[in-house]
């Protein structure tokens, strides 16, 4: 029997229903302790020293009167990390560039790169101490010319920003399918666009943060705000300790959007506290925070995009050329995600996508709430309005003309398994936003603007992506969850609760759930790539259904009658005639006749072999997410100033466990989708950031943006627990081309940079009217 | 993180403040509601060694004199956006404070903060030279009553002497056949002003304007008196055309810088339009205000 | 080392009288969490500009960041837990947790005693009012439509009937 034909049977008691969840609760009550609400007897500070330049050598690194002050327990430079280097393989890379093993020094060597790159290491007995200590360790620099625009970097001269690589090509992708050169030149219509996006910042409310200790088993353990536990392996790498002597413990974190997916303090507490051998506490400051932590990638992207008058798309030719900043990190992975994804939900015979993303002296780029299929949106969304303005053709209808369907494939090969909801979605969501409302004042236009995706959710295929759960019943009939999820906030844990729940008839006050604890907990992965609701739900979901079995199994011989007839309800098993026996006498049967009361399952995701993108190799992504918002702006005509009326954001979710919370994502990823579209800046000068505060770099507040609508559509046609998709990436992809599609729509003004600047529409409007100011 | 650390006197009144300050020398700061100090003060780009508070001296009154609204320094901003007192005497004042950051800052930050901070960009400086606002200071050599448009120097800097305190602000209070309206443009709600204009003006018997006063923030290292575009509107009927030239007299007149938030030639733009947006509105108040 | 004047203060914290010798440079936020282990304030920007470091003094809710441990001598002052002297949770922090307006909750404590402080002075407000009222205090997974629905209940279902 398959999970919803179960449901179907008992009757969807917890799944499906906007429950509020155990951790709301928790929050509000101030019993949840993030890292930084951590305290351990006899605490050290610990704290990192930074590049001031974004390229120089360092000449001279003296600790010594930092190492002599009372107070200071350590200072760590390079020399004194034992293995002095952090790795991430790259699989699949194409071979033009090399397999890719990226690397990043713990702690710089001789040569900084961007600013804000970690120096040296201090614990001290406070913070003030500390600080003393970071200010006595002498730094020489030298500064060494650096590189700070992509195309620059891959001009013949240019500095290279690792002198052992040929070039600052970081990474290439290349998707073809058919033939562009020949479709564009049949196509009846052709539209050319650039689009330029911009570093932003993850800007969760929560800095980084963690507490680490050597444990009385001699165990190197760091409580930590991670996305990854597993970055347990890295901690044990630098410092040369068995893998299986180091432990991280996930807290539940105050957001992490990507951003808390690479390592952050934990590699920087473990060699504190296995150097000092006391517990050790670092927390980011929100301006180290904004300084050195890994950004969203700045894009720059050429579409040129042929249709027949129809409106049929017959080609589109793309270069993406994007910032990895200084190191690799994830760089190569982002790139893939939106080389593979370029062309959004539809139908297009022929492609090519040249893809290239390259090193400079800017901060380090790498994983962000969208993971390179966002910024992408940006441009064939906008391709997709001017098309239709072109066309002359009702934009909701260009789309649905040419949205992809199941069966079909995408240009890199792979073929749609699950419904493809576009049509819907987008028809949906332009409905939603109602009769046209005038202007609300003079100097107002007002327009309206519609834009589609589609977002992967799970990991590519060739990481044969795993998940494992534990689920297992008390003697008094309460259930327990083990999963090694870390919990971002987005109801991760509360959502396996309500899956076990379901599946084993156990009312959530009587469900309760560990998460991620490397140490205790099975294994999960990453809260990453929107996939943990499909790996660990369905790993749940297994886990409770055998446990089912098991239960159901002893419960028809106490009551004489076969499993398939009977009810777990609560608090008793019941035939369909009335019959009755205790859970707990159910249990304690159990336990007489050696039948396990838990059950421990792994889910496999679908995997594949690494592909050939440029021969339309096939598979990349277990499956997609697809969504459509749709907006209605105001904008005034003489400041440029840019006010979103409406919005609407509807996706198919498959199934919503909890709706509450796939609003509250798709509310969330909007709004943050829309500080995107208008405000959002990393600001960098030669490699400076000018906006290392809340007060220079602005993320939206209350007052920027409209209750955002959310429409729920569920096609039940997931590869998660009863047919969900993932939804926490998805909405942040859309608002930015629905934004600048609705300000094209109010004053004729085209904006294809990020953010869309109150200036820039306004110096276009200016040059509209005619002046030649 | 939080500030470095400092000596800390707790002055009892305006002589102990002078005498702190004096004996502080060019490192003493005075602490009133903390809003934009402290920020600086956590972000280590201000490290005072002695910080003079002087937030238990009887500085938060608040009275009608005559014709005028006499405010102390300490009052704070909530006070100002929310003091019936002040919304009918002078509506301008409130206006303005209700714009200022966010509920936290209103709650404590001062008016008289605000004032000797002095940021280009804030709404109160931009408003006291609208108000045409006395400010009245103790110093070493005694007392001193400013015009605020004396007050403003440059860049966060002030005609306040080493050791003088700002106790007081005088305002007129708001006259029959009298208009005022603020118009901010910012990134983002609640933010510094990228540009802001307040206007002030009042009409005679006769509907011609007889006092109009133009401010402008944002536009140059400190609060802007338009006093070009006020030339053009004193004395005659005010209408739609001549507001318009006023404004591009207001815009034609300042020398904006560039810098990551706006242009030069943006902020000249936006002063053109939120001068013109702050003189029609308030001349509008003004037609409909009754003596 | 820097000079620093040292002073004793007393306050009320969530309804108990507390004495301590404290660092005149040491803001509120630093002596709550760090002295006196009242952790259910966060730190978020260290400007006074994200609104999670938000307490009641006096009853206004102010950013604990900017307030220097001095201030505080004489005052009352709540945090997240002195919503529920009771022991019972606040049904403010009840429509909270109904209405979805929990994520990360890291921003949750500021914008529960934000909230709380302003329906107390407007309790006939309007979802308008309640973003300005709320614009100071970020948050960056709800989108702020489930925070408004929450305080909107709050204030019909709960103020209006009281």
């Amino acid at each position: 029997m398959s999970a919803r034909e179960v449901l179907e049977r008992v009757g969807w008691r917890v799944v499906g229903k906007p429950v509020p969840r155990h951790d709301a609760w928790d929050k509000v009550l101030a019993r949840t302790a993030y890292a930084a609400d951590w305290e351990m007897p006899g605490m050290l500070v610990g704290k990192v020293l930074r590049s001031l330049h974004p390229s120089a050598r360092i000449v001279r690194l003296d600790t010594e009167r930092a190492r002599s002050l009372p107070g200071v327990v350590a200072v760590l430079t390079a020399r004194d990390v034992p293995r002095n280097t952090l790795w991430t393989d790259v699989p699949g890379q194409t071979t033009e560039v090399g397999p890719l093993r990226a690397k990043v020094h713990v702690l710089a060597e001789e040569r900084v790169r961007y600013q804000g790159e970690p120096v040296a290491l201090v614990a001290a007995e406070s913070e003030e101490l500390a600080e003393e200590a970071l200010r006595a360790i002498e730094v020489e620099y030298d500064p060494v010319p650096g590189v700070f625009d992509p195309q620059e970097a891959l001009s013949p001269g240019a500095p290279l920003v690792h002198s052992d690589s040929k070039s600052n090509l970081l990474a290439r992708w290349t998707v073809r399918t058919g033939d562009v050169r020949g479709a564009l030149a049949r196509a009846d219509v052709v539209v050319e666009g650039t689009y330029r996006t911009q570093f932003v910042d993850h800007a969760y409310l929560e800095p980084e943060a963690g507490v680490a200790w050597v444990d009385s088993d001699g165990v190197l353990t760091i409580r930590v705000a991670t996305q990854v536990i597993e970055h347990f392996r890295d901690v044990a790498d630098v410092l040369g300790l068995p893998h299986n002597k180091v432990r991280v413990i996930g807290t539940y974190l105050g957001g992490g959007f990507g951003g808390k997916e690479d390592v952050t303090v934990e590699v920087f507490l473990g060699l504190l506290a296995w150097v000092t051998r006391r517990p050790v506490k670092m927390v980011w400051t929100r301006q180290e925070s904004l300084l050195a932590r890994p950004k969203r990638h700045p894009f720059v992207m050429r579409y040129r995009t042929g249709a027949l008058r129809t409106g049929e798309l017959v080609a589109q030719e793309v270069e993406l050329l994007a910032d990895a900043g200084a190191y690799a990190f994830l760089s190569a992975l982002v790139l893939l995600y939106a080389s593979t994804t370029a062309c959004g939900p539809y139908r297009v015979p022929n492609v090519a996508v040249d893809a290239q993303v390259v090193y400079t002296n800017n901060p380090p780029t790498s994983a962000m709430r969208g993971f390179g299929a966002m910024q992408v949106v940006f441009a064939y969304e906008q391709q997709m309005d001017r098309l239709a303005r072109e066309l002359g053709m009702d934009p909701v209808e260009l789309r649905v003309r040419n949205g992809l369907r199941k069966g079909d494939r995408l240009p890199i090969g792979q073929v749609l398994e699950t419904h493809v909801a576009l049509p819907e979605v987008a028809r949906r969501a332009w409905q939603a936003l109602g009769p046209a409302q005038p202007p609300s004042g003079p100097h107002l236009r007002v327009g309206r603007g519609l834009a589609c995706n589609l977002q992967p959710y799970g990991r590519i295929v060739w990481l044969h992506d795993w998940a494992s759960a534990w689920v297992g019943f008390e003697m008094d009939g309460s259930v327990l969850i083990r999963a090694g999820v870390p919990d971002v906030g987005a109801g991760q844990a509360s959502s396996l609760c309500q899956i076990a729940g379901e599946v084993l008839g156990v009312p959530l006050d009587r469900v309760s759930i560990h998460v991620s604890d490397s140490a205790l907990t099975p294994l999960a992965g990453t809260t990453t790539a929107t996939r943990q609701l499909m790996m660990s739900g369905n790993a749940v979901l297994r886990a409770a259904t055998e446990l089912r079995e098991h239960v159901l199994r002893v419960a028809a011989q106490l009551l004489e009658t076969t499993p398939v007839e009977l009810q777990l309800d609560g608090h008793e098993v019941r035939t369909p005639d009335g019959r009755c026996v205790s859970l707990v006498r159910v249990l304690r049967e159990c336990a007489r006749v050696g039948v396990p009361r838990s059950a421990f399952a792994t889910y496999h995701a679908p995997a594949g072999d690494p592909i050939d993108l440029d021969r339309g190799g096939g598979r990349v992504f277990p499956d997609f997410t697809y969504g459509a918002h749709a907006t209605e702006v105001e904008v005034d005509t003489e400041t440029g100033a840019i006010r979103v009326r409406r919005y609407v954001a509807c996706h198919d979710v498959g199934q919503a466990i909890n709706p509450q919370s796939v609003e509250g994502q798709i509310q969330g990823g909007a709004v943050m989708g829309i500080g995107y579209a208008l405000m959002e800046r990393v600001i960098l000068d030669a490699g400076n950031n000018q906006t290392t505060s809340f007060s220079t770099y602005l993320i939206p507040t209350s007052m920027d943006v409209p209750d955002v609508i959310p429409l729920v559509l569920e096609s039940g046609e997931g590869m998660g627990p009863f047919g969900a998709r993932g939804i926490g990436e998805p909405p942040v992809g859309p608002p930015a081309a629905a934004i600048a599609n609705a300000v094209y729509d109010a004053v004729g003004v085209r904006v294809t940079e990020l953010p869309i600047r109150s200036e820039a529409v306004a110096r276009a409007l200016y040059e509209l009217a005619g002046h030649n100011g | 993180m939080g500030p470095r650390p400092f000596r800390y006197e707790r002055a009892t009144s305006v002589a102990d403040v002078i005498d702190c300050l004096r004996r502080g020398g060019a490192n003493a700061r005075v602490l009133a509601g903390g809003q934009s100090l402290v920020p600086l003060m956590n972000l280590r780009l201000v490290e005072p060694e002695l910080l003079v508070d002087i937030n238990d001296l009887p500085l938060a009154h608040l009275r009608r004199e005559n014709d005028a609204m006499v405010l102390g320094a300490l009052v704070r901003h909530q006070t100002l956006e929310e003091s019936e007192e002040v919304r009918a005497l002078c509506p301008l004042l409130s206006e303005a404070a209700g714009l200022v950051g966010n509920v936290r800052v209103r709650a404590l930050g001062t008016l008289g903060g605000s004032l000797a901070h002095a940021d280009p960009a804030a709404e109160l400086p931009m408003v006291s030279l609208a108000l045409d606002a006395q400010l009245v200071t103790e110093g070493p050599t005694g007392s001193r009553t400013l015009r605020s448009e004396e007050f403003f120097r440059g860049y966060l800097t002030t005609a306040l002497e080493p050791a003088e305190l700002l106790t007081e602000v005088r305002v007129a209070v708001r006259q029959p056949r009298e208009g005022w309206a603020v118009e901010e443009f910012a990134l983002r709600q609640g933010d510094f002003a990228v540009v802001a204009a307040a206007a002030r003006v009042q009409l005679n018997d006769e509907g011609r304007v007889d006092v109009v006063r133009l401010a402008l923030a944002g536009v140059g290292p400190t609060p802007v008196r338009a006093q070009g575009a006020e030339d053009q509107l004193v004395g005659a009927p005010a209408n739609p055309r001549r507001v318009e030239a006023a404004s591009r007299r207001a815009a034609a007149d300042i020398q904006p810088e560039s810098d990551v938030h706006a242009s030069a030639a943006y902020r000249r733009h936006l002063t053109y339009v939120l001068a013109r947006r702050a003189l029609t509105r308030a001349l509008a108040r003004a037609e409909e205000a009754t003596p | 080392m820097k000079e620093r004047t040292r002073l004793s203060i007393s306050f009320e914290l969530n309804g108990s009288p507390r004495r301590i010798e404290v660092e005149a440079h040491r803001t509120l936020l630093s002596v709550l969490r760090d002295d006196l282990g009242t952790v259910d304030v966060k730190e978020g920007c260290d400007e006074g500009v994200c609104g999670t470091c938000t307490v009641l003094l006096d009853g206004r809710a102010v950013s604990s960041c900017l307030v220097l441990a001095p201030r505080v001598h004489g005052a009352r002052i709540t945090t997240l837990l002195g919503l529920s002297p009771d022991g019972r949770p606040h049904p403010l922090k009840e429509m909270f947790v109904r209405h979805g307006a929990v994520q990360c909750g890291f921003c949750t404590p500021g914008m529960v005693l934000t909230a709380y402080a302003f329906v107390r002075s407007h309790p006939q407000t309007t979802r308008q009012e309640l973003r300005k009222a709320l614009a100071g205090n970020l948050c960056r997974c709800t989108g702020y439509a489930k925070l408004l629905d929450a305080v909107e209940a709050y204030v019909r279902e709960v103020c209006s009937v009281r």
